[in-house]
């Protein structure tokens, strides 16, 4: 990590793409750095933090992604460079300053790195944040190698400084958490003075001003393009003047390589690969596409370059471009598994599409041999489904909130929030969660089930937080409670950690991105200043947890119970306990247990001897916390500590 | 045969829980994680996905064979259709001043669960507490007599007793002992009768005379009523009082009868037993002589028991007044008509009872 922040300019090394952006931002001199951790641009940040005191600048997580964003919009009216990166929805939460700093406009170079997530593998959607760019009309980049990760990011600040205007530079998982070999450049590193000038003003304003401001927007929008129209970022190869070009960008460029490699057709058809995606460099793509008569596109995770492409060849019909046969996503000629527009591309995908629009015949494997594996690897790997890790106090949290529930007996329900917790919904959370949207939903949509007793509504409704989201977004929903009267439980589960993400420090860590002491500001201070009753318990003292838990759900009003429990991968123990299941003591599946650790409680610590037909424990996975050994019905789970 | 009913909890759910006839007795708590009570009610938490299970058998409100039992019991069919099997009834109270002054009426109960477990007849007894708000009780396993006295005195609310005898018998040495209600006491019964091979681990089983018992929801209404003064006991006079006596360290209260019956569980209404009929030895009051207890004893063992302690001393006996008995024999008979006619009218069968015995009870024929 250390070496990333070496200056050595021609020097090679493997990177991930998250590494070849913080490189980038370096070599560009960044001055200061914010963001919130989301998958998949969270090492973005990481990597930064780990090189901020040796090289002197300024990084730090915030509690939010508009925080964030602001925080770095202010150090680039200082005159600074900034970056701000986040995960795709991270952008949702700081669209409301995006859609006024990009008419305010900046001075220092500014950019804003998104993580876009394809598939969704850890998101709640799969939101294309290039859509913001045209949105917020400022310049994308989009890069299509681990190179382009760093040189894109690298350039981004001085098309920043010249617009004054806030870039971005848009990067998919792939992208993101691929490693690719990458040349380092050099370092410009500058000691740069913030300042404020009596003169300055920095603001979207409001009626008039806003309107020459967003005229002065569209200005700078044009040099942009014009400038895009000799970026080295785009480029075409492959057949001269095609009548069949691919128009990619992204992930789509090495994808469509392959493809057009393994069918065969490199000589019959052109690529046109961009990486300026918005605005369009039309001249650029009108050049190539002058003896088009098909075009397809290929890139992820929306139509997104597909319509603007469209639009602009509308508008440059018959005097740039004659009568184009388009195939893409709203042809449905590029799908995947649930239909177009949707879903990761990879090279089957390309191919299949290639080979429909082409006339083509391939299949990548024989049919049978297809069928025969995936019949083997059904039986050989069977669906599972995502579990708590061993000792995860999440666990005993979700157990004791499943319990209080039944005792409680008026079929409450929970509502979930975003984090490892988000699992609630499954069986390893013992599938409580009935509603998962984004930061914050937890509570807020609390709000509403909590208010609506007048329409029949006579269920308690608990409503989950983890400690980061809390800080991040469950604030205003708790002050809202509190104000307009909804009945809810708040259970804020206080892992100490921003868990899912990578561990990063929170407000209630105690430190910050630096891994410097810093004030804590602890759940329950909050809670309490909002005036909410509020209780705090350690999940793992389980029976007290599910009382206490169950106490709270019998009066009206907003509550909040905060379950503290450190993470175990976070603050894993020196010597944790040993535990071993007494098999004399245990009774299986008879009556009185029914092979309650594995088939109820689930951690994957607990797992079942077929031929003794009694319960175990996985050394390999035990985290030693014990909590197993609490519920056994017959005391058989024995823990023993550490000499 | 008990214990091979092939049914489990979500047969308990539909035939017991959920058609109210849990008189919250604690059999089927404590046995497994998955079944447990909050507050007088029992909630299945989790489904356990066994089609047969203890929960089911032990339930004394599932299915009371009578004949069974009582064939088990005493060895024959029942020799007194109004009161159940038993040896003799007698009028008795104990002679020690300080159990006496502890207990409700006459300090029988106490004094033989004292003299077994000092005899060794017994290792430990489960019986009723006061928990520390002096009101709701909760059981408790007891080995001297000082422990024995500090349980002393009626409660009117439910006590899931049985949840503390199936601990006991689990997990200490020796035999226990118990004090219940009739519920209770049959569910004990069955608990010996399905786990055939682990016998020997009950002793002295003490039943009481019961009516009713009162949901833990009472507790709310009798702690305003006795407003912030912690109640010493509760009473309930005989007729034509209609009241709740409620004695606070301050004054003695009175709580109108049909108030608290509001809290009645519901399957009191529709209970055989009024006089635990499958008891060792079964004491109840006395009518209109709050000095003595009416005792009835059934079994050998009960009787060996209640023998040595009078021998020691430590009982004294007399002969209950013939009218007294009558009105006993009367009352539970005509609480055995009006029940099997409410199990008809509600269709419930979860009691086997022998044709001709059923006959008699309707057509007020006394054994």
């Amino acid at each position: 990590m250390a070496e990333l922040g070496k200056e050595e300019p021609e020097r090679r090394m493997l990177m991930m793409g998250n590494e070849a952006i913080a490189r980038g931002a370096l070599e560009a001199g960044v001055d200061f750095c914010s963001g919130y951790p989301g998958n998949p641009a969270s090492e973005i940040l990481d990597t930064l933090s780990k090189l901020a005191d040796k090289l002197h600048f300024h990084v730090e997580w915030s509690v939010n992604e508009i925080v964030a964003l602001e925080a770095a919009g202010a150090a680039a009216f200082s005159g600074l460079r900034a970056l701000s990166a986040m995960k795709n929805l991270g952008a949702d939460v700081c669209a409301d300053f995006l859609m006024t700093v990009n008419l305010s406009g900046t001075r220092g170079g500014f950019v804003l790195v998104t993580g876009d997530d394809p598939s969704a593998h850890s998101t709640t959607s799969e939101l294309d944040t290039r859509n913001y760019a045209r949105l917020a009309e400022i310049p994308l980049l989009e890069p299509a190698t681990t190179q382009e990760a760093k040189d894109m990011t690298r350039w981004a600040f001085d098309l920043s400084e010249e617009l004054g205007l806030i870039c971005m530079v848009r990067t998919v998982t792939r992208i993101s958490h691929s490693r690719g070999v990458v040349k380092f450049g050099q370092m410009l590193r500058r000691d740069r003075k913030a300042s404020i000038d009596p003169q300055d003003m920095w603001t979207s304003g409001s009626s008039n001003i806003t309107c020459m401001f967003h005229g002065i927007l569209h200005e700078k929008i044009k040099t942009a393009q014009e400038r895009f129209e000799e970026s080295e970022f785009n480029w075409y190869v492959g057949k001269e003047d095609a009548e069949f070009v691919i128009v990619t960008s992204g992930t789509g460029w090495l994808y469509t390589l392959e493809a057009v490699r393994l069918l065969g057709i490199e000589e019959d058809v052109g690529i046109m690969k961009l990486g300026t995606t918005w605005p369009l460099p039309r001249k650029f793509v009108a050049g190539h596409l002058r003896e088009a008569k098909e075009v397809l596109f290929v890139e992820e995770t929306d139509p997104f370059l597909e319509q603007n492409v469209k639009i602009a060849a509308a508008d440059m019909a018959v005097t740039d471009v004659g009568p184009i046969r388009f195939y893409g996503k709203e042809s449905k000629h590029v799908r995947g598994e649930f239909g177009a527009g949707t879903g990761e591309l990879n090279v089957d995908i390309v191919i299949k599409a290639l080979a429909e629009t082409r006339g083509l015949e391939y299949a990548p494997v024989a049919k049978e041999y297809l069928e025969k594996t995936q019949k083997m690897l059904g039986s050989y790997v069977p669906a599972r489904t995502m579990s708590f890790c061993a000792g995860c106090p999440h666990r005993a949290s979700l157990y004791a909130i499943k319990k209080a529930l039944k005792w409680d007996g008026r079929n409450g329900f929970v509502t979930g929030d975003i984090g490892c917790y988000s699992l609630s919904m499954l069986p390893t959370g013992f599938s409580l969660a009935k509603t998962l949207h984004c930061m914050g939903a937890g509570i807020g949509t609390a709000n509403g089930f909590g208010n609506l007793e007048k329409f029949g509504m006579d269920k308690p409704v608990v409503a989950l937080a983890g400690d980061s989201t809390f800080y991040h977004a469950c604030i205003p929903g708790l002050i809202n409670a509190r104000w307009n009267g909804a009945n809810l439980l708040l259970v804020v589960l206080d892992n100490a950690t921003t868990a899912m993400t990578g561990h990063q420090p929170h407000p209630g860590s105690g430190i910050n991105a630096l891994k410097r002491l810093s004030p804590k500001v602890p759940v329950e201070n909050i809670c309490e200043a909002i005036g909410v009753e509020t209780r705090i318990c350690d999940p793992f003292h389980i029976d007290e947890a599910t009382r206490s838990l169950y106490e709270m759900l019998q009066t009206k009003g907003a509550k909040v119970m905060i379950f503290r429990h450190e993470c175990p991968l976070a603050f894993p123990k020196e010597k944790p306990a040993t535990v071993y299941v007494d098999q004399e003591k245990c009774i299986g599946t008879e009556c009185g247990c029914a092979a309650f650790c594995t088939r109820v409680f689930g951690c994957p610590g607990n797992i079942w001897d077929y031929e003794k037909g009694k319960a175990k424990i996985d050394e390999a996975l035990c985290n030693g916390c014990g909590l197993c050994a609490q519920l056994c019905p017959k005391g058989a789970i024995i823990v023993k500590e550490a000499a | 045969m008990l214990g091979s009913a092939e049914k489990g909890p979500k047969d308990l759910q539909k035939e017991v829980l959920s058609a109210g006839l849990c008189s919250a007795c604690g059999a089927c708590v404590n046995l497994c994680p998955y079944i447990e009570m909050v507050e007088g009610t029992i909630i299945i938490v989790e489904d356990c996905n066994l089609r047969s299970g203890r929960c089911y058998d032990f339930c004394p409100k599932t299915c009371l064979d009578l004949p069974t039992l009582d064939k088990r019991l005493f060895g024959i069919h029942r020799s007194n259709l109004a009161i159940g099997s038993n040896i003799a009834v007698v009028k008795a109270r104990a002679t020690d001043g300080e159990i006496r002054s502890a207990a409700q009426y006459g300090g029988v109960v106490s004094t033989l669960v004292t003299f077994a477990l000092e005899n060794g007849q017994i290792d430990s007894a489960v019986l009723a507490a006061l928990s520390p708000d002096k009101i709701t009780p909760e059981p408790v396993s007891v080995r001297k007599r000082s422990e024995v006295l500090r349980c002393a005195g009626s409660k009117y609310i439910v006590c899931p007793t049985l949840s503390k005898v199936i601990e006991a018998m689990d997990e200490t040495k020796g035999k226990t002992g118990l004090v219940g209600t009739p519920c209770q006491v049959a569910a004990v019964r069955k608990i010996q009768e399905a786990s055939q091979d682990e016998s020997n681990e009950v002793g002295l089983v003490l039943g009481l005379f019961c009516t009713w018992a009162l949901s833990p929801r009472a507790y709310d209404y009798l702690k305003e009523t006795a407003g912030s003064k912690s109640i010493i006991k509760l009473d309930i006079p005989p007729p034509p009082a209609n009241v709740l006596i409620i004695e606070t360290e301050e004054k003695r209260l009175e709580a109108p009868l049909e108030d608290v019956k509001r809290f009645i569980m519901p399957t009191c209404n529709i209970c055989f037993d009024m006089t635990s009929e499958f008891a060792d030895i079964s004491v109840g009051a006395v009518e209109g002589d709050e000095e003595w207890d009416t005792v009835i004893i059934r079994t050998h063992l009960g009787e060996e028991v209640f023998r040595q302690a009078v021998e020691a001393g430590l009982i004294e006996t007399a002969v209950l007044e013939k009218e007294k008995l009558h009105h006993l024999y009367e009352a539970s008979l005509s609480r055995k008509k009006r029940v099997l006619l409410e199990m008809e009218s509600k269709k419930i069968s979860n009691i086997v009872l022998p044709a001709e015995d059923r006959v008699k009870i309707l057509s007020n024929q006394e054994a």
